[in-house]
């Protein structure tokens, strides 16, 4: 028996399904994709199964649990705790708590190579990197399969593997790296959007019915941590409709946690009016009280204005102790209405982080929580950009989706929801186009792994498959030919070396462009990638190097050659894997080729 | 036993056995290496006691609810509000735990205040109120459905750890 296996790697959750691979069976039949419960501790001393695992990784002391609490059916004394005992465990002692890896292993202000997380742990607990960390639940996915399914080896089937439609190159590399020190073998990355839209195409074996040529569908995935946002459109591809994947946000580092975290803020001030102050500790459970009271006020039907929110009182007085607090609708309306979803112009841009001189490292968080009007920017940077002539637009040139499809948790919420259709519908008058269609019916929370696991199928020839290729232009840095000026450092210029939408499974030289590279010296190129510039065709140089290109972490390369040393005169070569991983090539006159590497170290050190 | 006789017997039983005699044994206190230990004594330093599982069960609902604290701590001096506001998550927490790891199922499934047949014979299971007749009834109002546990799926105990601790202490580093 063969399986196609898709994992959902969240921010804050992690979730895997599985199909049976059966040739013989009629590809216009459903697939029978199923959702694995994932045995975690949830408690000292007691394995369950649950749906989820929650994307927490603690790293046990001495004094943390009793001897022998922490043994997995597959191992008796593990190093670390995943799932749900280490987020709760982590409640109570954060500085041993790794959380939000993924979101860290998009970060190019660190070495993600390097062991740097729990990021404020005190000296002397153990650290483990980002890529490390993403490894370890991995590895807990792939031994609670082998686990539950000893007849099928995890190393023997077909692994997806989601990530964000807004990661780069590198964190995309990087998830990689993670999969193959988790011990995955041929893993194939897919975009997160894509596999909730595949989700939503399971589920609808009628969707050619349903969008119509032309069509643009956003996607917007808000999950615990993090926003995406996605453009489809609808083609034509010999007589058929097939789907192509036309842009990808940015990296939104803005979730379902920072509107829980306002709520209890909210209520904390409300109590701090009053007189009464809370901990940290009494923050977190007002965090989760916030989250179950909001859950309640806003499922559908319901009618009560107020839930009533607790916090229990600490030590063994229960009673005593008990801070009372409410959260009205009102509230809710207020914070996640005004705050996290305004109505706004499509016009209104999200602030701009401010720049400090010193920052603080750490993540970086969105300075603006209006989704809202980074869903404008990102309809408007798809306007920005050269003409892409199958983008739907209003005469403002903003991008004009005729259907939306939601994912992620936060969305269960109906007010949501409605607010982002109304915002949407909105603009789109305004451009004097039609209301927006919602794409509904799916499981906001294990579309994505569904998804995936759909999309193995694809590549076995069954079901449709969304083309899409790179997300990004990328280009490497070329220092100008120009005399050198103290204290100015010499104008930067960029090579495109993989255009916009460069398919899965091909190849490109980059034309009249050689590089004489010293043998035996690491040479470095300076990489860059823009989500925005998409019409840059292959070889085009950018004279001016703006904000719409982002940089990224260097790339580097060392010759090493037998016949002595030397300039070697070199030629770039871009790769797009199968698998979706891109890779630049050195290519010598005579065929020698090297591999250029990300070198993640070296951006911390400038 | 005399002490002069028991070394004279000891002696003569090594002598011409090879080993003590039993009763010279007891009277030494000692045990013979390789015997069985006795089986109560072995159940008190290693096996479960039956009051493993109920202690479990407390500590189970005073870690996902604080029923312990909450049932242990006096509560005459607060207002009916606050002990309602403090009882409301409590419940919640404490229906939940008890519900996932003790399935409850009626012992008769039926509606409370209507007329129900007695078909168990088990006075443990059925309890006739009221007006008995000296006979087995037929049958009566339903006054109390009755609980049984379906199925109890406690988890392993970690034999290590000592299952008198209901509610570790807490010690916060500031």
């Amino acid at each position: 028996m063969k399986y196609v296996i898709g994992i959902d790697l969240g921010t804050t959750n992690s979730a895997l399904a599985y199909t049976e691979i059966r040739p013989d069976v009629d590809p216009f039949d459903t697939p029978d994709v199923r959702l694995m419960d994932i045995p975690q501790l949830v408690n000292p001393g007691e394995v369950r199964d649950e749906p989820l695992l929650p994307s927490s990784l603690y790293i046990p002391g001495q004094t943390d649990f009793p001897p022998g609490s922490l043994a997995l059916p597959w191992n008796a004394e593990p190093e670390f705790v995943a799932g749900q005992l280490a987020q709760k465990r982590g409640v109570e002692n954060a500085g041993r708590l790794v959380a939000s890896a993924k979101s860290w292993l998009s970060h190019s202000g660190v070495d993600r190579t390097a062991p740097i997380l729990p990021w404020n742990a005190p000296e002397g607990v153990r650290k483990i990197s980002p890529v490390d960390a993403s490894a370890r639940y991995l590895e807990h996915i792939r031994q609670a399969w082998d686990h539950k399914m000893p007849d099928a080896p995890f190393i023997e089937q077909q692994v997806l593997v989601t990530v964000p439609a807004s990661f780069d190159a590198v964190a995309r590399e990087l998830t990689l790296q993670a999969a193959e020190r988790a011990g995955y073998r041929d893993v194939t990355l897919l975009e997160e959007p894509q596999a909730a839209f595949y989700a939503w195409i399971d589920r609808h074996q009628n969707w050619r019915e349903r969008v119509k040529l032309g069509d643009l569908i956003l996607v917007v995935d808000i999950g615990g941590g993090t926003t995406d946002f996605t453009l489809i459109a609808v083609t034509e591809q010999q007589g058929e409709l097939s789907l192509e994947r036309m842009a990808v946000g940015e990296h939104i580092l803005l979730g379902g946690d920072n509107m829980d975290l306002a709520l209890a803020r909210l209520i904390a001030d409300q109590l701090a009016q009053k007189g009464t102050r809370i901990d940290t500790l009494q923050l977190h459970a007002l965090w989760h009280n916030s989250r179950v009271a909001k859950e309640k006020l806003l499922q559908p039907g319901a009618r009560t204005k107020e839930q009533p929110v607790t916090i229990l009182g600490k030590g063994t007085g229960l009673v005593g102790g008990t801070i009372k607090a409410a959260l009205r609708r009102d509230d809710i309306d207020q914070v996640l209405g005004e705050g996290f979803f305004p109505k706004v112009p499509s016009s209104e841009m999200p602030q701009r982080q401010r720049r400090f001189g010193l920052q603080e490292i750490g993540l970086p968080y969105a300075a603006d929580a209006a989704i809202t009007k980074h869903m404008a920017q990102f309809l408007r940077q798809q306007a920005s950009s050269a003409e892409h002539h199958r983008v739907r637009r209003g005469p403002s040139g903003l991008a004009a989706p005729t259907h939306v499809l939601f994912n992620g948790g936060v969305l269960h919420a109906r007010l949501i929801r409605d607010r982002l259709i109304e915002v949407l519908d909105s603009w789109l008058a305004d451009e004097g186009f039609g209301p927006v269609e919602p794409l509904t019916g799916e499981d906001l929370m294990h579309a994505v792994s569904r998804g995936a696991a759909y999309y193995g199928l694809a590549r076995h020839g069954r079901g449709v498959r969304i083309r899409g290729g790179v997300p990004r232009t990328y280009y490497v840095g070329i220092e100008s030919a120009m005399p050198a000026v103290p204290g100015f450092p010499a104008p930067l210029k960029a090579l495109t070396v993989a255009p916009f939408g460069m398919e899965e499974g091909t190849s490109v030289k980059i034309p009249n462009r050689e590089f004489g590279l010293m043998v035996g010296e690491p040479a470095e190129f300076r990489f860059f990638s823009s989500t925005v510039r998409k019409n840059d065709p292959l070889g085009a140089m950018i004279e001016d190097v703006g904000d719409d290109l982002q940089e990224l972490a260097p790339m580097e390369v060392s010759l090493t050659s037998t016949d002595g040393g030397g300039t070697v005169p070199v030629s770039f070569e871009t790769v797009v894997t199968e698998t979706g991983v891109l890779q630049l090539w050195c290519v010598a006159r005579d065929g020698r080729r090297w591999k250029l590497e990300f070198n993640v170290r070296e951006r911390v050190a400038q | 036993m005399g002490r002069i006789w028991l070394a004279i017997r000891s002696f003569y039983s090594i002598l011409f056995h090879g080993s003590l005699p039993d009763d010279a044994i007891t009277e030494l206190g000692l045990t013979r290496r390789g015997s069985a230990p006795k089986p109560q004594a072995a159940a008190a330093t290693t096996g479960p006691r039956v009051s493993d599982g109920a202690l479990q069960i407390l500590s189970i609902l005073q870690r996902d609810s604080r029923l312990v604290d909450f049932i242990m701590e006096d509560i005459a001096a607060y207002s009916d509000d606050q002990v309602g506001a403090a009882v409301r998550g409590l419940h919640d927490q404490a229906r939940e735990s008890l519900t996932r790891y003790v399935k409850l199922d009626p012992v008769i499934d039926g509606v409370e205040g209507t007329f129900t047949k007695a078909a168990l014979p088990d006075p443990a299971a059925v309890k006739f109120i009221g007006n008995v007749p000296a006979g087995k009834p037929s049958g009566g109002l339903l006054r109390h459905k009755g609980w049984r546990a379906g199925k109890v799926e406690l988890p392993t105990l970690n034999p290590r750890q000592d299952s008198n601790i209901i509610a570790p202490a807490e010690i916060e580093i500031e």
